[in-house]
């Protein structure tokens, strides 16, 4: 698993510190940004197995990122995680083809298994 | 009081007419369950922030904003209903709480402290502020208050007071131009040192540093010096500054002293030495602000440095070294020192001692200062520490590494008492340890003998391992070892005492939303409740290692799993290193923590409410005692036309008010409305018999009263100096009571009981409440007088007492006076307890007259517990 790449998307600096001490101790490559703009910009230059994307984000937000994802990096499993969660949003992102849905706060072994269960599809 | 209090309710619900039919007590009760429930709403929030915040979780600020508003409102509710409750008794509370708030609203908002203090002592400095204080300040600051770690009596004189001694003797431009310092002409160097040693101290500074000395004075068990510190590591700085400061030490307790060492200290931070690691290290000289920390000097008799992590050897090690008077020696390497090698671990082993050739020590002169003088040659090659002593500094090293999460390198001295101080602790520059350790489980671990499997509840995950002790009553924990494992019939708050040297927790009886279980949380101590048979199982004094994991499994193995503790320690998540989790989590500090623990004693004020936790604990238990006033103030007005009597087969007479759901027996609304009850009343008063008790706490009081041996039948054998006694005693048990101006009266509904008893010359309260949550209930009782004499009565209360502490009771005594406490227990086990309380109620009733020695109270005692209830 060690060469897998995760990038984590979340405006807020918490959300990508703390995914980033805790994947990267599972022996994956983690990047983290703040917006979708630039997460968007680094993903041309690099492939990504996973995104984890906050939701509501300021400028493009994580449906955007997810759409964005979709038509260019088809290969790219993408995770949608929010804290303003309600069902609209998930059935959407499903119907995006989002991996999976979590409501924040998220375990973290649940995102853990979340993500080898979209590395072994 | 009840009047009144009936008075204000109408007012707050109603029309007189509307509260007429109601009983001023029933109104009362329901106001007390609004009260614990918007306190429990409080409480579960407190546990999810724990939870979420705990580091299991990816949590960002929405959620911890969202869940302090809920939190807030919970609250506010709460002292609101309190306040009706208390008839606006505690109103300070608001004040205490507005405070607790706007600290949470400026950790959540990332203000800093809009006024900082220019000095500020070690108990008001929290963690985020270090910028302010300096990260040694913060660190020691954060073992004294959190960890409860012996660290000396100190103030700072902070980074805010700095600016101003700067700016106030025109300093400002000179620093500036350092920016550019190129490090080769020590010429500006010199120059600005000499500026700053001649500088004046700003006169507001001069004040505040004045009055901190006074206050530190007046602290002081004897006339105390003074050591002056530099504090000016930033937070986050992977660099020490070891040694690359000025210390004055032995500095003497008055302002000007140690105002002079205070500008000796800012202008080593322009030394050559200091600007030149600076400039090696990146930082732009002149940028680093300079806290300084006063603290009390400790008459070492002994003092040294540890590494909590052996640098250079086996990293599951640790190393010390001593010597003796003063520790400068040491951490400047002028001299040989004694030198440990300590065995990390549950009980850690001293694996190696070396004695150094300590030629000279350092002391402190009487007027001030400190001299070198040739070490007396009977102490010369002889160790500064004997065994227990470094058993005590590694059992501390221990925790403060465990909580710091990083390897240290800690100051101490041990005083000519042989107290240990803990003067700094820092993090040690060391390799990451890489592990290649598996996340699974070790195998090894299966094949060990089990001795609980899944049996309870987790609170805490973890690996916890030592000896078992078994705890009798709460006051054996005075005798609690450091790392041993609790294991105890309930959970307590009681054990906060022990939380930042417990193992691990384990109990038969208990819930995860109890004060206890925030505090297991809180501290990330190992907990487990409600097993059911701990107390039974494991043996005190036994080994064995305690695992809780993700999944709620839990394990009990006999002996210690070293295998599992090395597991957990590199499963270790890292989270605390990460800053911002560690910035956010810190809003927790003045949530979680509970510091009200004993309501029986005297910090259980609205003073000593330093948390949101505090302020739940405190509107709970006032709560509980108004009810109990107000109960009693009801009994003695008794609104009889209420009352029924109680038919039962054993000689107490007793009346019973339903204000809901406590007997079957009912009357219609048209009877009591229209006074046919009350003309009834009048010519006998209505009786039910135990049958038609449905109040559970009552029913369970009364079947112990009932149970056989429980009274005694035989006539009292009274000495001369009880005569008295008897003589006014006859009417109390067989009579009616219907006659008499005093009742034995409960007040019920079907989770409620308060009863008031009276035999003869003792008084007994009984107050409880025993919903189906664990943590609304309590049983208060209290038990006051007696007929014989003051020894013998006293006996009798020495009797309950030990009784009462066997079932988990709290307890304060006076004289004759007993009150007992216990609270948030399983609705099941508050009823056994009431049972055993009725009985014990019934079976003492007469017995202080069979008290004729000490000896027999714990004969008795022994009898009663072992079920034998022969007088």
């Amino acid at each position: 698993m060690g060469n897998y790449r995760i990038m984590v998307i979340d405006d807020e600096k918490i959300v990508g510190d703390m995914a980033k001490m805790s994947l990267e101790q599972e022996g994956y490559i983690v990047e983290t940004f703040l917006n979708g703009e630039s997460a968007l910009a680094r993903m041309k230059e690099e492939k990504f197995d996973i995104v984890v994307t906050d939701l509501k984000m300021k400028g493009i937000n994580g449906m955007e990122v997810l759409r964005a994802i979709k038509s260019h990096y088809p290969e790219t499993k993408v995770i949608m995680i929010t804290a303003f969660a309600n069902l609209d949003a998930a059935i959407e992102a499903f119907r995006g083809e989002v991996h999976d849905f979590f409501p924040k706060p998220v375990r973290i072994n649940e995102l853990k298994a979340s993500i080898k269960r979209a590395l072994n599809k | 009081m009840v009047k009144d209090f009936l008075g204000y309710l109408k007012s707050v619900f109603g029309t007189e007419k509307d509260t007429a039919q109601q009983l001023p007590f029933k109104l009362f009760f329901n106001q007390f369950k609004t009260v614990l429930d918007s306190d429990n709403q409080a409480i579960e929030i407190i546990t999810d922030m724990g939870e979420k915040l705990g580091g299991d979780y990816l949590f960002d600020i929405v959620y911890v904003k969202r869940a302090y508003k809920e939190l807030f409102d919970a609250i506010s509710g709460s002292i609101s209903n309190f306040d009706m409750l208390t008839q606006n008794k505690y109103l300070q509370l608001h004040d205490v709480f507005k405070n607790i708030d706007s600290r949470i609203r400026r950790a959540l908002s990332d203000i800093s402290p809009e006024s900082v203090e220019k000095v500020i002592f070690y108990e008001d400095i929290t963690w985020d502020m270090y910028p302010d204080v300096g990260g040694k300040n913060a660190g020691l600051a954060e073992l004294k208050n959190f960890l409860r770690v012996n660290v000396p009596d100190a103030f700072v004189i902070s980074t805010h007071a700095f600016d101003k001694f700067i700016l106030y003797n025109g300093l400002k431009e000179k620093i500036e131009l350092l920016h550019q310092y190129s490090g080769h002409d020590e010429l500006p160097l010199n120059e600005l040192r000499d500026s700053i040693i001649n500088a004046r101290i700003p006169p507001d500074l001069d004040i505040a540093i004045n009055a901190a000395v006074e206050k530190l004075r007046a602290r002081c068990e004897e006339d105390c010096f003074v050591a002056v510190r530099s504090s000016a590591e930033e937070e986050d700085s992977e660099f020490s500054f070891a040694g690359q400061f000025e210390t004055i030490l032995n500095v003497p307790p008055k302002g000007n002293a140690i105002m002079d060492a205070y500008k000796q200290v800012v202008a080593s931070l322009f030394s050559v030495n200091a600007v030149a690691y600076q400039k090696r290290f990146g930082y732009n000289i002149g940028k680093l602000k300079m806290a300084v920390g006063c603290m009390v000097m400790v008459d070492a008799a002994a003092s040294g440095v540890i590494y909590s992590t052996n640098p250079s050897g086996d990293r599951e090690t640790m190393i010390i070294n001593s010597i003796w008077g003063l520790g400068r020696p040491i951490v400047e390497g002028r001299t040989d020192a004694d030198y440990y090698v300590v065995k990390k671990s549950v009980d850690p082993e001293i694996i190696d001692r070396k004695s150094g050739q300590k030629e000279f020590m350092t002391v402190s002169m009487k007027g001030g200062g400190t001299e070198n003088i040739k070490t007396p040659d009977e102490l010369r090659g002889k160790l500064s520490l004997n065994d227990s002593q470094i058993m005590d500094l590694a059992l501390q090293t221990l925790l403060i590494e465990k909580h710091f999460r990083k390897p240290q390198d800690i100051e101490w001295a041990i005083d000519k008492d042989g107290r240990i101080f803990i003067l700094q602790s820092r993090q040690m520059r060391i390799d990451d340890r890489k592990s290649n350790s598996s996340k699974v489980l070790p195998q090894s671990a299966d094949s060990r003998p089990i001795l609980l499997k899944d049996e309870g509840i987790v609170v805490q995950k973890g690996v916890g391992a030592g000896r078992v002790f078994t705890l009798e009553n709460v006051e054996e924990l005075r005798n609690f070892p450091r790392g041993a494992i609790l294991v105890a019939r309930h959970d307590s708050s009681d054990f906060v005492r022990l939380m930042t040297y417990v193992s691990a927790i384990i109990t038969d009886i208990g819930t995860p939303t109890s004060h206890m279980a925030s505090l297991s949380r809180e501290f990330k101590v190992p907990t487990v409740v409600n097993t059911g048979t701990a107390t039974k199982v494991l043996k005190h004094g036994q080994k064995i290692t305690l695992n809780a994991d993700d999944e709620g499994n839990i394990t009990v193995y006999d002996g210690i799993v070293q295998e599992l503790i090395e597991h957990t320690e590199t499963n270790y998540t890292g989270m605390e290193d990460v800053y911002e989790y560690r910035k956010k989590r810190y809003v927790l500090r003045y949530i979680s923590p509970l510091n009200l623990v004993d309501p029986l004693v005297d910090n259980f004020t609205v003073k000593g409410c330093k948390t949101i936790h505090d302020i739940v604990r405190f509107i709970h238990e006032k709560s509980v005692a108004e009810l109990i006033d107000i109960a009693e103030h009801e009994n003695s007005k008794l609104e009889m036309r209420f009352a029924v009597k109680l038919e039962l087969p054993i000689p107490v007479g007793i009346v019973v008010i339903d204000i809901g759901g406590g007997l079957t027996f009912s009357r219609s609304p048209d009877d009591i409305s229209s006074g046919n009850f009350l003309r009834h009343r009048q010519k006998k008063l209505k009786s039910v018999t135990f049958e038609e008790i449905t109040s559970l706490p009552l029913k369970s009081i009364i079947k112990g009263m009932m149970q056989t041996g429980a009274w005694n039948s035989e006539i009292v054998p009274l000495k001369a100096s009880d005569l008295l006694t008897s003589i006014m005693r006859t009417s109390d048990i067989v009579s009616e009571g219907m006659n008499n101006a005093i009742y034995n009266v409960a007040v019920v509904s079907k989770e409620y009981v308060n009863l008031n008893l009276r035999f003869g010359y003792h008084f007994i309260i009984v107050d409880c409440f025993c919903s189906e949550n664990a943590r609304n209930n309590h049983i208060y009782f209290r038990f006051v007088g007696g007929g014989t004499n003051i020894v013998k009565r006293s006996r009798r209360v020495r009797f309950l007492a030990d009784i009462l502490k066997v079932y988990g009771f709290n307890m304060s005594i006076k004289g004759d006076l007993l009150i007992g406490r216990i609270a948030n227990i399983g609705r099941n086990e508050m009823l056994k307890i009431l049972e055993r309380l009725g009985l014990l109620i019934a079976y003492s009733r007469q017995l202080d007259a069979f008290l004729h020695d000490d000896s027999s109270v714990e004969r008795y005692t022994k009898n009663f517990i072992e079920g034998n209830y022969k007088r």
